[in-house]
C-alpha cells in the first residue's frame, strides 16, 4: 500500500521536530512543519493535509487545544491525528485518546516503530476514502433513483387514477409501504350505467409489482369504455398479464360489476380474502369467497371464470380488502383475519361505518405506522343510480354532421351466441356516424336490453319473474349458463339502419330472435314500481326511445331513435 | 432456512422451508431446484413455515413454470393452518397437489 501523505508536524523543540520530518520524509512523505499549537492550526488545511501529528506541551497552544481546533476546522473530513510525547504519563496519553486522537508516537523517536505506525494509519486512511466514496456514490444514486421513481409515479397515478374513484358511492383506504404501491383500486362507470371495479394486489411491493399495473389498468378503463363485459375483460387481462409477467410474479384480484339495470352486482374473486356483502335481509355479511387463481397465472386455455351474482336493494354495501388487511399483524401479533376483524365478519360493525372502523383499527393496532404489505380497502354503497348521473356528462354539444345513410344486418346463432358478445362491435360501428358518439351512452343502454332480452327470454326461454328473489336470481344467472352452453339452435338477429333527413338523424335498431315471442301487450312500462326486480329494462327502453314496436308475436322488437344536428346547447 | 434432500432411488427432490416464506428465501429456494439433475418429481415440504407471502407463492410458481408447468409433477406437503389458508384462497390446489 504505497501512498503520499501530507503530514502536518507541529513540535516546539527543533532537535526533535528536525528527527521527525527526516524519518517521514524518508518514508516518501510530505511533511509540513510547525513550530507551536497556533502554528498548527494556522498551516493546516483539511484538503490538503492528511494526517497531524502534535506534540503535547507546547507554547500558545498546547496539543490538546491544537487537536481540538483542527477537528473544528476538518469537520466532515476524516483527518487523523497522532500525539507525539515523551511523557508516559497514563492520564495524560488517555486523554489524548478521549479528544479524539488516534495513536501515539513516543520520544525518543524509533524509525522502525514510526514505520510500522505510519504504514497502519495509511490502511486506515484508503479504508476511510473508500468508504467515502462508496457513501457519496450511494447518495448520489440514491437521489437519482428517487428522482426517477417521482417522474414514474406521475405517469403510474395518471393511468391508475384516471377513474371514478370520487364517486361518492365509494370510500377507499389505500396505504404504500413505498413510493409505489403494488396494490391497485380502479373504478369506471360503464357506457349504459353502473360501473365496474378492480380491486388487485401484485406479487411483492414497489416499484416492481406497481409496473404490471399499467396494463391491468390499461385494458380495464379502455375495454369497460367500449362497452365490454366483465366476463370479457377478465380473461383479457389474464392473458395479458401473463404473456407480460415473469412467472413468480401475479395480481390476486376482485372484479365488481355493479348493473343498475336489473339491481345486481356480479364479483369474480381470485385470490383476495372474501368479499363481504351488507345487506339489510341478514344480520352477518354474505361471504364471497375466491374460487379462482390470481390473474396471470394461468395460461388463456386454462383460465376459468367463476362469478357470483347477487341481487342488492340500495343501501346495502360490498366491501373488498387486500392481504395487507386480512394478513395484518395486532399488538399481540395475531393476525387481523383471526382477531380484529372478527366483529366485522359477525356483522357488529354497521356497514356504512366500515371503513372508518377499519382505519380506526389499523391505527390502534400500529399496523398503519408500520405496514409490512400494501393495505387496500374498497367499500360500495350500492344504489341504482351508480353511473347513471354519468351519462350526463356526455351530453351533446354542438353537432356540424355530413349526413350518413347505411343499414347493416348482424346474425348470430347457436355458436356465436355461446362464445361471442356482438354490442361492443356494432356500437364501434355507430359511433363511426358524425354526431352519433355523444350519444352513445344512451345507445349502448338501448343495445344491451334488446340484445339480452333477445338471448334470455327469447332464445333461452328463460323466465325473469324467477328474478325476483336473490336466491332466484342466482339460480336464473346459473341457467342462463347451462341453456347457453346446451344451446345447439336458435338465432338473433340485429339490424340496424341510420337515416338523414335534412336535420333529423335516425336510428332504427331492430332485433329478432329465435323464441316465440311473448304478450308485449301485457308490458307495464311504470318504471315507479322499483322493488320490481325485472321488467325494468322495457320501461327503461320506452323512455330512451322515441318509439318502441313489438312485431312476431313479440319475437321482433324495433327501437326508433331521433336526433338532431346543427343544435347548440 | 431452505433445505433439500435429493433421493435417488425415487427421483424426487423434498425442499423444506422453515420459518418465514417470504422474499428472503428467494435466492436459496431457486438453488434448491436449479442445481439437482435427473428430479423427476418435487415435494415442498411447509411443515415448519409460520408464514407465507405473496412472492413465497411466487416461488411455488417459478418451480411449476421450471418443472415443465403444465406436466410438472409437484405436492406441497404439511400445508397446515395459516399456510393452507393462503394457498386455498390462492386457488393453488388447481395447480399442485396439496397434502395436510
Amino acid at each position: 500500500m504505497e501512498q503520499v501523505l501530507t503530514i502536518l508536524i507541529a513540535d516546539d523543540n527543533p532537535s526533535d521536530r528536525i528527527l521527525l520530518k527526516a524519518i517521514l520524509s524518508q518514508l516518501g512523505h510530505k511533511v509540513i512543519v510547525a513550530i507551536d499549537g497556533q502554528d498548527a492550526i494556522d498551516k493546516f488545511d483539511p484538503k490538503a493535509i492528511q494526517l497531524v501529528c502534535l506534540d503535547i506541551k507546547m507554547p500558545l497552544k498546547n496539543g490538546w487545544e491544537a487537536a481540538l481546533e483542527i477537528q473544528q476546522i476538518a469537520g466532515d473530513l476524516f483527518v487523523p491525528i497522532v500525539f507525539l510525547s515523551g511523557v508516559s504519563d497514563p492520564i495524560a496519553l488517555s486523554k489524548c485518546l478521549r479528544i479524539g486522537g488516534i495513536d501515539f508516537i513516543s520520544k525518543p523517536y524509533n524509525p522502525a516503530l514510526i514505520t510500522a505506525k505510519l504504514n497502519a494509519i495509511v490502511k486506515l486512511l484508503v479504508m476511510q476514502k473508500t468508504l467515502e466514496e462508496q457513501r457519496d456514490a450511494m447518495s448520489l444514486y440514491n437521489e437519482q433513483l428517487l428522482h426517477d421513481q417521482e417522474v414514474a409515479k406521475v405517469v403510474y397515478e395518471n393511468i391508475t387514477h384516471s377513474n371514478c374513484l370520487e364517486d361518492p358511492a365509494l370510500a377507499t383506504i389505500h396505504y404504500g409501504t413505498q413510493t409505489f404501491n403494488g396494490d391497485v383500486i380502479l373504478a369506471a362507470y360503464k357506457p349504459n350505467g353502473g360501473m365496474h371495479l378492480l380491486l388487485g394486489d401484485f406479487t411483492g411491493h414497489g416499484l416492481s409489482a406497481a409496473i404490471g399495473a399499467l396494463p391491468l389498468a390499461d385494458i380495464f378503463f379502455d375495454w369497460t369504455k367500449k362497452g365490454f363485459l366483465m366476463r370479457q375483460i377478465i380473461p383479457e387481462i389474464n392473458a395479458r398479464l401473463k404473456s407480460i409477467l415473469p412467472a413468480n410474479m401475479f395480481c390476486s384480484a376482485v372484479f365488481i360489476d355493479v348493473k343498475v339495470n336489473n339491481n345486481s352486482i356480479e364479483v369474480w374473486n381470485g385470490g383476495l380474502p372474501d368479499l363481504l356483502f351488507f345487506s339489510g335481509s341478514s344480520r352477518q355479511p354474505i361471504r364471497f369467497s375466491s374460487k379462482n387463481l390470481p390473474l396471470g397465472v394461468l395460461s388463456p386455455e386454462a383460465f376459468e371464470c367463476q362469478i357470483d351474482p347477487m341481487t342488492f336493494v340500495p343501501g346495502d354495501r360490498l366491501m373488498a380488502f387486500s392481504d395487507g388487511v386480512y394478513e395484518a399483524l395486532d399488538l399481540s401479533g395475531e393476525m387481523f383475519c383471526h382477531s380484529v376483524l372478527n366483529p366485522l365478519y359477525q356483522g357488529e360493525i354497521e356497514a356504512d361505518r366500515a371503513t372508518d372502523w377499519l382505519i380506526e383499527q389499523l391505527r390502534n393496532e400500529g399496523v398503519l405506522e408500520n405496514p409490512h404489505d400494501d393495505i387496500s380497502c374498497l367499500n360500495i354503497r350500492l344504489d341504482t343510480n351508480i353511473g347513471i348521473d354519468s351519462l350526463e356528462r356526455d351530453a351533446p354539444k354542438r353537432h356540424h354532421e355530413t349526413p350518413a345513410n347505411f343499414s347493416f344486418e348482424y346474425v348470430l346463432y347457436a355458436d356465436s351466441l355461446r362464445n361471442t358478445d356482438p354490442l361492443p362491435y356494432v356500437l364501434q360501428i355507430l359511433t363511426t356516424v358524425p354526431g352519433l358518439s355523444s350519444f352513445s351512452s344512451q345507445i349502448f343502454m338501448i343495445l344491451s336490453e334488446l340484445y339480452s332480452n333477445a338471448l334470455e327470454h327469447g332464445v333461452l326461454q328463460l323466465n325473469s319473474v324467477k328474478k325476483s328473489s336473490s336466491e332466484g336470481f342466482s339460480q336464473y344467472y346459473a341457467e342462463r349458463e347451462q341453456r347457453l352452453s346446451d344451446l345447439v339452435e336458435g338465432y338473433v338477429k340485429i339490424s340496424v339502419r341510420v337515416t338523414s333527413d335534412n336535420n333529423q338523424r335516425v336510428l332504427v335498431l331492430y332485433v329478432e330472435d329465435s323464441g316465440s315471442g311473448f304478450d308485449y301487450q301485457k308490458v307495464n312500462y311504470d318504471m315507479s314500481n322499483a322493488e320490481l326486480l325485472y321488467n325494468r329494462g322495457l320501461a327503461l327502453l320506452d323512455q330512451l326511445c322515441s318509439k318502441l314496436e313489438f312485431s312476431k308475436g313479440g319475437s321482433a322488437v324495433t327501437a326508433h331513435y331521433h336526433w338532431q344536428v346543427g343544435l347548440i346547447n | 432456512m431452505v433445505e433439500s434432500f435429493f433421493d435417488k432411488k425415487s427421483g424426487c427432490l423434498t425442499i423444506q422451508i422453515e420459518g418465514r416464506f417470504d422474499y428472503s428465501c428467494h435466492k436459496m429456494f431457486k438453488e434448491a431446484f436449479i442445481n439437482a439433475v435427473d428430479v423427476t418429481s418435487y415435494d415442498v415440504d411447509l411443515s415448519k413455515v409460520t408464514y407465507l407471502d405473496s412472492s413465497a407463492l411466487g416461488m411455488l410458481l417459478l418451480l411449476r413454470d421450471y418443472a415443465g408447468a403444465d406436466k410438472a409433477n409437484i405436492r406441497l406437503i404439511h400445508a397446515n393452518g395459516a399456510v393452507n389458508d393462503i394457498l386455498k384462497i390462492a386457488n393453488f390446489h388447481r395447480l399442485f397437489v396439496i397434502t395436510e
